[in-house]
């Protein structure tokens, strides 16, 4: 197998976007070919949850390779729900490491507010199970609900915890100009004050408004590719070192265990392993944070903090960007947003961002190891990339 | 007739699965559909709970009460609540009952009150 290498980024700003999706692929896909420049690629591939049902375009992958003149460069939609974005960067580091392909385009896109919020809502929730979840109008929000109950019981994570993951993300997000969420928030506004309740209604209790991400349309690009034409770039090397996959039971009350998310804790092993690194080897980690409790619970099950043991580490200010781990230094799904299909593409992008330093005022220092976990459905399908920086 | 939700009980190792997968996940070893069909038990506990206020367009209420429940039978299932203070661990019995109406077809599905 051969070394893959992130040669080139780009991203478009994660909010509602006024134009067809076929061009929120494309935009960042230039950028990306500018960032390493590139005129063509060997392939292309595009992460996209819903174009089908929300946009009622199928066959994305072709319209964006057309649109961005890149044939006859084979092209494929990868759909794996919430993490199809780190998927189909997997499939670029297959095409790439078995020698089929030099030079490979992942790009995430999705225009989820082309609907409104309860079509969007809903759109999502098809993907659970539709027998045992879907008919009684399950949501994501409400799977995370009921999760999030539960491990209040057993761990005894407060509101509060909740609470700080959000101010922090909000905090970060206010340092990415590509972030959906410019909103400055504190514990007072969203939790203590007598208008909090105002402010910060209930979703799906115990989880708030504040406590779940954004709709968001945006799209994200990386270009990857080998180490011979890595090193013909004047840039830092960023290496795709770990990739771990793990796949969990469809309906989430068949969990042996309900409060554990064994995917996401076997997909980062694979993809540490895979790396030749620990979990505390890592500098900065993009962690999948749909709604506040994922920040914490991911961060125990990934390795970074023992089970029942994350929320202390937040209280510690150990997740802030100049803690110990900082996660999300983005803003996290919570305040960039989450453009499904684009998000696990778009958590590459901002780890080879810090990895190369040029996150600017979000910047973690001396980021030579760099994490993502993109989870899909509620923990059913979880996908780890692990990035190293060679120089 | 009363009506239930039904599980899947392996027929070579006897593991009961609800919901239905083509291949026993226990055992791993039987052939398409070898099992028998079992009604579930409608006693349980409650082992978690939301209140959901963020409906999908499908639902005319403004929100709606779902849980899992632990069965008395050892299985689980997710269900609607017709419980106004749920707690967990509290006792319930289940009922079949329409628990979505989409455009053409009425869903049937489990939901739990107080015992």
């Amino acid at each position: 197998m051969r070394d893959v290498y992130a040669i080139g980024i780009g991203i478009t700003t994660f909010t509602r976007l006024e134009y067809p999706l076929v061009e929120i692929a494309a935009y960042p896909g230039l950028m990306a070919l500018r960032d390493c420049g590139l005129k063509k690629v060997d392939h292309l591939y595009v992460a996209n949850m819903g174009s089908g049902r929300v946009n009622n375009q199928t066959g994305l992958a072709s319209a964006v390779v057309d649109h961005m003149s890149l044939t006859p460069a084979g092209a494929e939609t990868i759909e794996n729900g919430p993490a199809s974005g780190a998927s189909a960067i997997k499939q670029g580091y297959l095409a790439i490491a078995s020698g089929m392909h030099d030079t490979v385009m992942v790009v995430g896109a999705e225009r989820m507010r082309e609907v409104n919020n309860l079509d969007a809502t809903d759109f999502v929730a098809t993907l659970t199970h539709p027998h045992a979840e879907y008919i009684y109008g399950v949501t994501l929000p409400s799977l995370a609900g009921m999760f999030t109950r539960l491990y209040m019981e057993k761990y005894g994570i407060t509101s509060r915890h909740l609470a700080m993951v959000a101010v922090k993300n909000h905090a970060n997000a206010l340092m990415n100009e590509f972030a959906h969420l410019h909103q400055p928030i504190t514990l007072e506004g969203i939790l203590d004050s007598p208008e909090a309740a105002t402010n910060n209604p209930m979703v799906s209790d115990p989880l708030r408004f504040f406590d779940t991400c954004p709709i968001s349309d945006g799209g994200a690009c990386v270009i990857l590719a080998t180490k011979e034409v890595a090193e013909k770039l004047d840039k830092p090397k960023i290496k795709l070192a770990g990739i771990g996959q793990a796949t969990d039971t469809h309906a989430v009350h068949d969990r042996q265990e309900p409060t554990d998310l064994l995917a996401v804790r076997q997909a980062a092993q694979q993809s540490f392993d895979m790396a030749g690194l620990k979990p505390n080897d890592v500098d900065v980690a993009e962690l999948h944070d749909a709604f506040t409790i994922l920040e914490i619970v991911e961060s125990e099950e990934v390795g970074f903090f023992k089970k029942g043991q994350g929320h202390i580490a937040l209280e510690k200010g150990e997740t802030q960007i100049d803690g110990k781990i900082p996660i999300n230094p983005s803003g996290g799904l919570k305040a960039k947003g989450h453009p499904v299909g684009a998000t696990g593409v778009a958590q590459a992008h901002e780890i080879v961002t810090q990895l190369r330093g040029d996150a600017g005022e979000r910047q973690v220092k001396n980021a030579k190891v760099g994490f993502t976990c993109n989870f899909g459905g509620f923990g059913n399908n979880v996908v780890c990339l692990t990035f190293t920086r060679e120089n | 007739m009363e009506l239930n939700i039904y599980a899947y009980k392996c027929k070579r190792c006897k593991h009961v699965q609800y919901p239905y997968r083509t291949i026993c996940r226990k055992c791993g070893d039987n052939d398409h559909n070898e099992f028998d069909i079992v009604p579930m038990s409608k006693n349980g506990k409650l082992l978690t709970f939301t209140h959901l206020f963020t409906l999908p367009a499908d639902y005319e209420t403004s929100s709606l009460i779902l849980g899992i429940v632990q069965l008395d039978d050892g299985n689980r299932i997710t269900g609607q609540l017709n419980i106004d203070n749920p707690r967990i661990g509290m006792k319930v019995k289940g009922d079949v009952q329409i628990v979505r109406q989409e455009l053409y077809e009425k869903r049937l599905g489990m939901v739990f009150s107080k015992t």
